[in-house]
């Protein structure tokens, strides 16, 4: 560089001929620092015949190895860090149970140690690949499509995003994994919704969202009151759900239609889906009101739970149960038959599994933006590479949800019943008496559900929102507390389902009903935030080990499904938060009360003065 | 103008710092360990340097945080040196640290130090 050959030392000064000189004081004064003169860095401007100074271009900057690894590392440690803050107590925790109260060791402690990382890895790439690959596409959309399309049109595109998001979604992953632990013969349509129909799930369930998309946008339009939406979707979820509760084969379902709704609003869905609904009312002129931007969430957790319970009559309109279970017997004969494609076996299984989570989503994104809007965006290099990241970290973060989080889950889920029942490889179970490891098991489930809400960022960024929205009346940490009491609760009580065999279906009644009463009598701020947290508390680690969890619990205390844990955390929180908005606003209210009547009882007292 | 009254505190200089969004109160740390009284951050955008080094960018962050203090002239290396050292701005893509002469600064001085001070003038 430019600079290189004239380090001068401190205060070079040039004279009217031009020549430098350099104070030889300085220089030993100053030995250790460096002075260069800053013309010496400007470049020289080239001057057309006119005398007029041309454009400069700067020429592109190339980093040496080291240079660019020290470039990178701060950038890349930040958000390493992140990821195991999320990843880590969560771990940790499972880890720590199964070793000093249930004195078992980890099994396989290597390999899920590596899945972990995986996972840590993976979630790195991909929120990061979200944020410079596939969100510059959504701001993109989100800002000028409504401006260039009539509304219906803008609506469609919108449903089909809510269906491309949902493929794309990392949790959906551990749906798939969660249907090869399923036992065909004891619950044949959940096996058939999770195996042979794997991909129409997810497509029902992407489609649910893109209507909840739609109606959420519509909703910011129009504004139109939450309630009646929530009472609404309400409606249309639980009467195919006590339809379905009164026929055995079917009622192993419910567990998973509710719990999909969890799984559906994570990462990838709320803020590309929002970015479009925001920018549709914020196009018409409506943005600014403080509750836009709320709605979608909640709508696109209750809307597929109706999808897939008619999905789920649709197959039982269409298979017998002993057909299902003939067909999985035929193609796992085929799978043991023959050498298997190497997309059908891990790792290719995860690689192509999240390879067709995202591209699909990036084409149509693509599409959208060249054909309809014919934009095109800059520094394409940063959005490719952003894809890429993109794809990378969904193909780590799936290889992590089989190797690290579903086995840690899962072999907690099957351990952590030892502490109160006989279980037949654990020698030592029941390892404290019937009364003492049920209390054990509830609270290891409660503090799991409370340890990792608290630390979901956007649980945050949702309490910062309610305390503007609120005036101050609802604290952020109040909402944080509030949902990780809930989810807790919610975790603890889909435990306690699986060990007594509870009736999902009254508790889901039950729990709705009473959510759906402080609904009535609670303000429109408190129902949008206290619906939507119950969406974003359940991101892509959550969700993963808890169904894993279940599952393995379901295993070990033999029952049929263990789903219906993450339906009954979701509603947790929807309660908690009504109960403490009403509780901080009538606080408030008597606050504002007391003042009052401390300022008549001073203007009494003045006015007495006054006459005395 | 004449009566204003008001103390002007000369010997002053104005330290900026500029780093990504979010490590602002790191650098209010910083520099408030090397004795500034105190700092303002104003969340900017920067460019320049991200747009020239390709896909390398993105590792540097457009959203920056802008930290600026006054500090007396003594102060004013090692402020700068702090910054320098602790937020790593000998790394690329890090930020930047400059400081300005000021010539005068008038604020509300405690009644105390106000009387140290005159004593010393006197």
């Amino acid at each position: 560089m430019n600079a290189d050959r004239s380090l001068s030392r401190k205060s070079s000064s040039v004279d009217a001929e031009g020549v430098r000189s350099y104070r030889y004081a300085d220089y030993i004064r100053n030995s250790g620092d460096l002075y260069i003169s800053y013309n010496d860095l400007a470049p020289v401007i080239q001057y057309d015949a006119d005398g007029h100074p041309l454009p400069y271009r700067p020429p592109a900057l190339r980093l040496r190895l080291p240079e660019a690894a020290r470039l990178l590392q701060p950038y890349a440690s930040v958000r390493f860090v992140d990821q195991v803050s999320a990843v880590a107590p969560l771990a940790i925790y499972l880890a720590l149970f199964q070793i000093l109260i249930l004195r078992q060791l980890v099994q396989d402690a290597w390999l899920v140690t590596a899945g972990m990382f995986a996972v840590i890895v993976g979630l790195m790439l991909f929120l990061e690949g979200l944020k410079i690959g596939l969100m510059p596409f959504g701001t993109a959309i989100g800002e000028q499509l409504p401006r260039k399309l009539a509304l219906p049109l803008v609506l469609i595109i919108t449903l089909m995003l809510g269906i491309g998001v949902t493929f794309a979604e990392p949790a959906i992953g551990a749906l798939k994994m969660a249907g090869q632990i399923v036992s065909v013969e004891r619950a044949p349509y959940l096996y058939a919704l999770l195996n042979q129909w794997s991909d129409a799930l997810v497509l029902v369930v992407g489609i649910s969202v893109g209507l909840a998309a739609v109606i959420g946008t519509m909703r910011f339009l129009y504004g139109w009151s939450l309630k009646p939406l929530i009472f609404f979707s309400l409606i249309i979820a639980f009467v195919p759900t006590l339809y379905m509760a009164a026929d055995p084969q079917l009622a192993s379902v419910l567990g998973l239609a509710w719990d999909t709704g969890a799984v559906t609003t994570g990462p990838v869905t709320v803020p590309l889906v929002l970015a479009l609904g925001v920018g549709i009312s914020a196009a018409a002129g409506k943005g600014s009101g403080g509750l836009s931007g709320f709605g979608i969430v909640t709508l696109a957790s209750l809307f597929p739970v109706a999808g897939v319970l008619f999905l789920a009559l649709y197959v039982a309109s269409v298979q017998s149960p002993a057909e299902i279970v003939e067909a999985a017997r035929q193609s796992a004969a085929l799978a043991n038959m023959g050498v298997s494609a190497w997309y059908a076996s891990s790792p290719g299984i995860e690689i192509m599994s999240g390879v067709r989570a995202i591209l699909p989503l990036v084409i149509f994104l693509f599409l959208v933006l060249s054909f309809i809007l014919r934009e095109r965006l800059a520094n394409q290099a940063e959005i490719f590479l952003g894809i890429g990241l993109t794809i990378a970290g969904i193909c780590i973060f799936n290889l992590g949800l089989t190797y690290g989080l579903s086995m840690l889950g899962n072999s907690a889920g099957n351990l952590v019943p030892s502490a109160f029942m006989k279980i037949d490889d654990i020698v030592i179970s029941p390892i404290y008496s019937y009364g003492i490891g049920l209390l054990l098991a509830l609270v290891f489930a409660w503090f799991l559900g409370f340890g990792a809400t608290i630390a979901e960022p956007a649980l945050t960024a949702l309490g910062m929102t309610a305390e503007e929205l609120t005036n101050g009346i609802f604290k952020k940490k109040t909402l944080v507390m509030a949902v990780s009491t809930g989810v807790a609760c919610g975790i603890a009580l889909g435990l306690a389902k699986l060990i007594f065999d509870l009736s999902l279906v009254w508790l889901l009644a039950g729990s709705y009903a009473v959510a759906a009463i402080l609904t009535l009598i609670s303000s429109e701020a408190f129902v949008n935030v206290a619906w939507d947290s119950a969406g974003v508390t359940t991101g892509p680690v959550t969700v993963p080990l808890v169904l894993a969890m279940g599952l393995g619990f379901g295993n070990a205390t033999e029952a049929i499904e263990g789903f219906g844990i993450l339906c009954l955390a979701s509603v947790g929180p929807i309660i908690t938060v009504l109960i403490s908005g009403l509780w901080s606003s009538y606080k408030s209210r008597l606050e504002a009360a007391q003042v009052n009547d401390q300022a008549q009882n001073l203007s009494i007292l003045e006015s007495a003065k006054g006459i005395s | 103008m004449k009566n204003s009254n008001i103390t002007y505190f000369t010997d002053v200089v104005l330290i900026t710092c500029v780093v990504a969004h979010g490590r602002g109160d790191e650098a209010i740390k910083a520099a408030q360990e090397a004795g500034v009284t105190g700092a303002i951050v104003y969340h900017a955008r920067g460019s320049g340097v991200r747009e020239r080094l390709g896909l390398l960018g993105i590792a540097v962050e457009v959203e920056k945080d802008v930290i600026t203090a006054i500090a007396a002239t003594s102060q004013r290396d090692l402020v700068m040196y702090s910054l320098y050292t602790k937020l790593g701005l000998d790394r690329p893509g890090a930020g930047v640290v400059y400081a300005m002469p000021l010539n005068k600064m008038a604020t509300y001085i405690p009644a105390d130090m106000r009387e140290r001070l005159q004593t010393k003038v006197l």
